[in-house]
C-alpha cells in the first residue's frame, strides 16, 4: 500500500466519522444560536438514536440482509430514530429547559448535565450496560482502489448526511418556520414583537436538531456494529467541539467543523498515535474556547438587549 | 435587584444541621443492631458482575454457586452454615481492592475465590495476603501475580508465560506466518500476554513489525488498522478482551486486510462472534487456558450438572467450580473457622484430583496442571483443535 | 425592606447555641466507630467524609466564587498520583504527603485556572471539563510513570508511631472526619474574610466587582488554587486508604457527582455541602440493589434542585435568588 493510498484511506475513515460529527454538531449549533444554551443532553439523544435504530432492527429481524425487506427495515429504523429523538428532544426542552429560560446560564447548564445523566441511565436501564450488537440490514459491499478500501456503509452515511444537510439548508432559507428560526436567533425580542411564536420556534429547533442527531446515531450504530450507553458522552463532546470549531450558531460552520474534526482525528490517530486521539480532540476544544471561541466561520448568536 | 427579608443563617439553620446529624446517627445505629445471629462461615467471590464482562463474571459465579450447592449436603465445618459472599469488582482494580478489604474485614470469610481480570487480582491479592486469607484464583493468567511471593495465593489455571509461546508456535507452524503486528489493550493481562508472545517470536523465527496499545472502550480502530495494512503483516496478534477484539476483527475485514488474526483467551466468549459478525470472524485462531471442557473426561459430571441447571456453558465456570471446591476442601481439612488453619490446610495439600485434572501446587502457588487450548472459529462457532502441554 | 447585613449574610448566630450544637454533633460522629461494630458502615461513612472533603473544595470554586467547574476530578487525581508516586519512588510518608499533594494540586489549580480567566461562564464549564478529561487520559497513557490503566499499587498508608493503619476503616474514618471538620472551619473562616467577600462579589456581578477595585484575576486564581488544594488533600487520603489507584476512579462522572453534592447541600454553605456529600454517598449504599439508579439519582438531583430550590438544602436564600432571577447581563 503506497503512502499516498494510506493517506487517502485515513481521509476516507476520518470523513466518515466527521460526517456523523457534523450531523450532531448541527443540533448543538442551532440550539445555542437560538437560546445560548449548551445542550449537554444532545449527545445522549444521539446515543438514543442508535438504540432506537437497534430496537427496530432487532424487532424486525434482519433475516435476508441486503434484500428489499431488510433495507426497508433499515429505513424504518432510521425514521424511527429521527422521530423518537425529536420527541425526546422536545420533551427535554419542555420539562427541563423552558422553566429556566429566564435563569442565568449556569443554572441551565447544570440542569442540562442532569438531563444528560438521566437519559444515559434510562438507556442503561432499558438496554443493559453491555455493548449491544447492531445488525446491518443493508447489502454489504466493498470496493478497493489501489489499496484504499471503502464499504457501502460509508457511502450510505455520506449520502444520507448530504441529503439531510441540503434539506436543512433549504428548510432554513425557504420555509416560514426556517425564517422564523433565523429571526429568533437574530433577535428574540424583536421576533416576538413581530408576532413570531418564539416558544414554538424554540421547540421546533430542538426537535429538528434532535432528529438530526437521531439519524446520525442510527447510522453510527450500524457502522460501528456495537453501541453502548456511554457512546453519547464522548461523541457529543467531540461534536460540540466541531460546532465551536466552525463557529457556534453558524449552520454551515457546524458541517465544516464536523468534517474538519473527523479528519483531524483520523489523521492524528493514524500518523501520531491512536492512544492520544481523544486528548487531541479535547485539546482542540480547550484551545478553541480559550483563544478563538468565534471559531472558523464566526459565531452567529443573538444580540443581547 | 431587590432584596427582601433575607433569611439566611440564624437559629433555623443550626437546628436543621443538628437534627440532620442526630438522625443520621440514629439510623445507622439501628441498622447496626440488625443482622443474622446464626454461626456462618463464608467463601468470598469477587468478579465483574456489572459492566462489559458481566456475562463472564456471572458465569463464573454460577460455577461457584454450583460447588456451594453440592457442598450443602455435607457442610465442611459441622455446626456452621456455609455461604457464598459474592461481590462485584466491575473489572476495576480500585473497586477490586475495596471489595477485597470488605471481605478481609468480615471475620466469617475464610477463603476467597476471584477475581477474573489480572489487573484486579493482582492488587487484591496483596490485601488477602495481609489479612492471611486463602486466595484461590480461577482464571487470571498474568504470571506476575504469583511472583509477588504471597503464601496465600493459589492459582488453578495456566499462565501467560505459557500462553504467549504457545501462540507464537501456532502463528509460525499452524498459520505459517512470518511477519506479525502485535496489539494489546494496555491492561495487566493484555500487556503481559503481548510481551510474552513477543519474547517467544524470537525463538520461532517470527518478525515483529510493530507493537501498539489500544484503550478499552474504544470503537474506531480504522486509523491503527490502516497503518497496519500499510506494513503488510501476515498476522495480527491481539492480547486483550473480546469487546475490543470483535471490533478489530470486523474493521479488519472492512478494510480488507489480508492478514490472519490470532488472539488470547480473552477472545473465548460466544458474544465475540456475534459482535464481529460470523463472516468476519471466520478463520480467527485463539489460545485458551485449557482444553474445551466438553472434551475433558473428569469434567463430564460437572458439565452435565451445570448444563442441566443453567443451560449452556462457557469458558469460566469450570475454573470457578474447581477453585471453590478447593477452598471448601481446605476449610474441611482445617475443621474450624480459623484463617491460619485453613491456609495451613491448603499448603499441606499434596495433590488435588479436580474436574480439570490432577493439581499439584508449586512453591509460588501455581498449579502444575498447565494446558493451553487451541481453537479456531469456523461457521460461527468455536472449534476446539487441540490441547498442548508446554513443558516449562 | 432592609438590605441584609453582612452578619445575616454570613450566617452568624447565638454563639453558645452554635457551639453546643456543633460539639454534640461532632462528638456523636467521632464516637460512631466505637458504637457501631459493622465495618461496612464505617467504610461507607469514611468514603462519605472523603467526598465531603471534595465537596468542600469544589464549594470554594463554585459556591463561593461562582466559577462553574466540571473537571474537579482532575485535582483529586493529581493529589492522589502525587502522593502515590512520591511514596513509591522516594518513600515519602503520608504525613508529608498530605501537604505535598495539596501543594501540587493547588499549583495545578492555579496553572489550569490561568488561561481560563477571561472565559465566560458556560464556556468556562466546558474548558474545565476538557482539562479534567485531558488529565485523566494523560494519566492513563503515561504508562511508564503512572502505571497506565492498571494504575499504581502498594501505596503505603499512614503510620503513627510505628503503627500503620492496616486494613480496617476506623482510623481512616477519624482521619477523614478530622479533615472534614478542619475543612468546614477553614471554609467558614474564608467566607468571612476579605477574600471570601471578594469571591462573593465576583460571583454576584463580576463587572461591578472590578469597578470597586477587586483584582478579579488574582481572586479567581486564589479560588482555583484553594479549591484544588483541598481536592489534592482528599486525593492523598484516598490513595493511602486504597493502596491502589487507577485512572478511571477520576472520571467526569465523579466531577458531576461532587457538583451534585455541592448543589444539593447548598452552594456556598460548607456544612451544607458536607450534608449533601453524606446524603449522596449513603443513599446509594442503602439502595444497594438499586445501584443501577445511581446516575439517575445524581441527574435528577441536579434537575430538581435547579428547578425548585436552587439554593439546595441548607444554602443561603441569597444564592437561590442569584440563580433564579436574571439580574446583571450575563458575560
Amino acid at each position: 500500500m503506497t503512502p499516498h493510498a494510506v493517506f487517502l484511506q485515513q481521509l476516507v475513515n476520518g470523513l466518515t466519522i466527521g460526517v456523523v460529527y457534523a450531523l450532531i454538531a448541527l443540533g448543538y449549533t442551532m440550539v445555542y444560536g437560538i437560546i445560548q444554551l449548551i445542550n449537554f443532553a444532545h449527545g445522549e439523544i444521539f446515543m438514543l438514536g442508535a438504540y432506537l435504530g437497534l430496537t427496530v432492527l432487532a424487532l424486525g429481524g434482519v433475516a435476508g440482509a441486503g434484500g428489499p425487506a431488510a433495507i426497508g427495515l433499515g429505513v424504518v429504523g432510521g425514521l424511527a430514530a429521527i422521530g423518537g429523538c425529536a420527541v425526546v428532544g422536545w420533551l427535554v426542552e419542555r420539562v427541563a429547559y423552558r422553566p429556566l429560560r429566564q435563569s442565568p446560564k449556569l443554572a441551565a447548564l447544570i440542569t442540562a448535565i442532569g438531563a444528560s445523566f438521566v437519559l444515559q441511565n434510562a438507556a442503561m436501564l432499558c438496554y443493559g450496560a453491555r455493548d449491544r450488537y447492531v445488525p446491518n440490514p443493508f447489502p454489504v459491499s466493498q470496493w478497493q482502489w489501489g489499496g484504499v478500501a471503502m464499504t457501502g456503509m460509508q457511502v450510505l452515511i455520506a449520502a444520507v448526511a448530504l441529503t439531510v444537510m441540503i434539506g436543512l439548508q433549504w428548510f432554513i432559507r425557504a420555509t416560514t418556520l426556517g425564517q422564523a428560526m433565523r429571526a429568533t436567533a437574530q433577535d428574540p425580542v424583536a421576533a416576538r414583537l413581530m408576532g413570531i411564536p418564539v416558544d414554538r420556534v424554540i421547540a421546533w429547533t430542538f426537535m429538528i436538531g434532535s432528529g438530526l442527531a437521531g439519524i446520525g446515531g442510527a447510522l453510527f450504530g450500524i457502522y460501528y456494529t456495537t453501541i453502548n450507553f456511554h457512546d453519547g458522552y464522548l461523541t457529543g463532546l467531540k461534536a460540540f467541539t466541531a460546532a465551536v470549531l466552525g463557529g457556534i450558531g453558524n449552520v454551515p460552520g457546524a458541517v465544516l467543523g464536523g468534517l474538519l474534526l473527523g479528519l483531524l482525528e483520523g489523521l492524528g490517530a493514524g500518523y501520531l498515535s491512536s492512544q492520544w486521539k481523544n486528548v487531541l480532540a479535547f485539546a482542540v476544544l480547550v484551545l478553541l474556547l480559550l483563544f478563538r471561541p468565534r471559531g472558523l466561520l464566526g459565531e452567529r448568536v443573538a444580540e443581547r438587549a | 435587584m431587590s432584596s427582601d427579608g433575607v433569611e439566611i443563617g440564624s437559629n433555623g439553620l443550626h437546628r436543621r444541621r443538628w437534627l440532620a446529624r442526630v438522625a443520621a446517627v440514629v439510623v445507622l445505629a439501628s441498622a447496626a443492631a440488625c443482622g443474622p445471629r446464626e454461626p456462618v462461615v463464608k467463601i468470598g467471590f469477587v468478579g465483574p458482575l456489572t459492566g462489559d464482562q458481566a456475562a463472564q463474571g456471572a458465569e463464573m459465579l454460577r460455577g461457584a454457586e454450583l460447588a456451594m450447592a453440592q457442598a450443602q449436603t455435607a457442610p465442611p465445618i459441622p455446626g456452621y452454615r456455609l455461604e457464598l459472599a459474592a461481590l462485584d469488582d466491575q473489572r476495576n482494580p480500585a473497586q477490586a481492592v475495596a471489595m477485597a478489604k470488605r471481605l478481609a474485614a468480615d471475620p466469617a470469610v475464610l477463603a476467597v475465590v476471584g477475581h477474573l481480570n489480572s489487573s484486579c487480582t493482582k492488587p487484591a491479592s496483596a490485601i488477602y495476603h495481609k489479612a492471611r486469607l486463602l486466595h484461590v484464583n480461577p482464571v487470571s493468567s498474568n504470571p506476575e501475580i504469583s511472583r509477588q511471593g504471597f503464601d496465600t495465593f493459589f492459582r488453578i489455571c495456566a499462565t501467560d508465560d505459557l500462553q504467549g509461546p504457545a501462540g507464537a508456535h501456532v502463528a509460525r507452524h499452524t498459520l505459517g506466518a512470518r511477519r506479525v503486528f502485535i496489539i494489546d489493550d494496555l491492561t495487566t493481562y493484555g500487556r503481559g500476554l503481548a510481551n510474552e508472545f513477543k519474547r517467544a517470536t524470537v525463538a520461532v523465527g517470527l518478525e515483529v513489525l510493530g507493537h501498539e496499545g489500544i484503550t478499552q472502550g474504544e470503537k474506531d480502530f480504522t486509523p491503527l488498522l490502516t497503518k497496519i495494512k500499510a506494513l503488510g503483516p501476515d498476522l495480527i496478534y491481539f492480547a486483550g478482551m473480546f469487546p475490543e477484539a470483535a471490533i478489530l476483527i470486523k474493521q479488519r475485514r472492512d478494510l480488507q486486510i489480508p492478514a490472519a488474526f490470532l488472539g488470547g483467551d480473552g477472545l473465548y466468549e460466544p458474544t465475540l462472534i456475534t459482535l464481529a459478525t460470523p463472516a468476519a470472524a471466520e478463520g480467527v485462531y485463539l489460545t485458551t487456558l485449557g482444553a474445551d471442557v466438553h472434551t475433558v473426561p473428569t469434567a463430564r459430571a460437572f458439565v452435565e450438572a451445570f448444563e442441566r441447571r443453567y443451560g449452556s456453558i462457557g469458558a469460566y465456570p469450570a475454573y470457578a467450580y474447581e477453585a471453590t471446591n478447593l477452598a471448601i476442601r481446605a476449610i474441611r481439612t482445617a475443621g474450624r473457622p480459623d484463617r491460619p488453619a485453613v491456609l495451613a490446610a491448603m499448603r499441606r495439600l499434596d495433590e488435588y484430583p479436580g474436574i480439570l485434572g490432577l493439581h499439584r501446587f508449586d512453591t509460588r502457588g501455581d498449579t502444575t496442571l498447565r494446558t493451553i487450548g487451541i481453537f479456531v472459529i469456523r461457521d460461527g462457532r468455536f472449534q476446539f483443535l487441540k490441547a498442548v502441554e508446554p513443558s516449562e | 425592606m432592609t438590605r441584609p447585613t453582612p452578619r445575616e449574610l454570613l450566617g452568624r448566630t447565638h454563639p453558645l447555641q452554635g457551639l453546643l450544637g456543633r460539639s454534640l454533633g461532632i462528638g456523636l460522629l467521632v464516637a460512631l466507630p466505637l458504637v457501631d461494630g459493622n465495618a461496612y458502615h464505617i467504610d461507607v461513612l469514611t468514603v462519605a467524609w472523603l467526598y465531603a472533603l471534595l465537596a468542600l473544595g469544589l464549594n470554594i470554586i463554585v459556591g463561593f466564587a461562582g466559577l462553574l467547574n466540571l473537571g474537579y476530578a482532575a485535582f483529586f487525581a493529581i493529589g492522589a498520583y502525587s502522593y502515590a508516586l512520591a511514596n513509591l519512588q522516594w518513600g515519602m510518608t503520608f504525613w508529608v504527603g498530605l501537604p505535598f499533594s495539596a501543594l501540587v494540586a493547588g499549583c495545578a489549580g492555579v496553572i489550569l485556572g490561568l488561561p481560563a480567566i477571561r472565559v465566560r461562564g458556560d464556556y468556562l464549564a466546558i474548558v474545565t471539563l476538557g482539562f479534567g478529561e485531558i488529565v485523566r487520559i494523560v494519566v492513563t497513557n503515561l504508562e511508564p510513570w503512572t502505571g497506565g490503566p492498571n494504575g499504581l499499587l502498594g501505596i503505603a498508608g499512614p503510620v503513627i508511631g510505628g503503627l500503620d493503619f492496616g486494613v480496617t476503616s476506623a482510623p481512616y474514618y477519624w482521619l477523614a472526619f478530622a479533615l472534614v471538620v478542619l475543612g468546614v472551619w477553614m471554609s467558614q473562616r474564608l467566607m468571612r474574610s476579605r477574600m471570601g467577600r471578594a469571591w462573593m462579589a465576583i460571583r454576584e456581578d463580576e463587572l461591578a466587582a472590578q469597578c470597586v477595585g477587586i483584582d478579579t484575576v488574582r481572586v479567581k486564581l486564589i479560588a482555583h488554587g484553594c479549591g484544588a488544594a483541598i481536592g489534592g488533600l482528599a486525593g492523598c487520603l484516598f490513595a493511602a486508604k486504597q493502596g491502589t489507584i487507577t485512572p478511571d476512579s477520576f472520571d467526569f462522572i465523579l466531577s458531576v457527582m461532587v457538583l451534585a453534592m455541592v448543589v444539593l447541600g447548598g452552594l456556598g454553605n460548607p456544612v451544607g455541602v458536607v450534608v449533601g456529600a453524606v446524603a449522596l454517598t449513603v443513599l446509594p449504599e442503602l439502595l444497594r440493589e438499586f445501584a443501577v439508579y445511581r446516575m439517575l439519582l445524581f441527574g435528577l438531583t441536579l434537575i430538581l434542585i435547579m428547578r425548585f430550590r436552587p439554593q439546595g438544602l441548607l444554602g443561603a436564600r441569597q444564592i437561590g435568588r442569584e440563580l433564579k432571577v436574571r439580574g446583571a447581563p450575563a458575560r
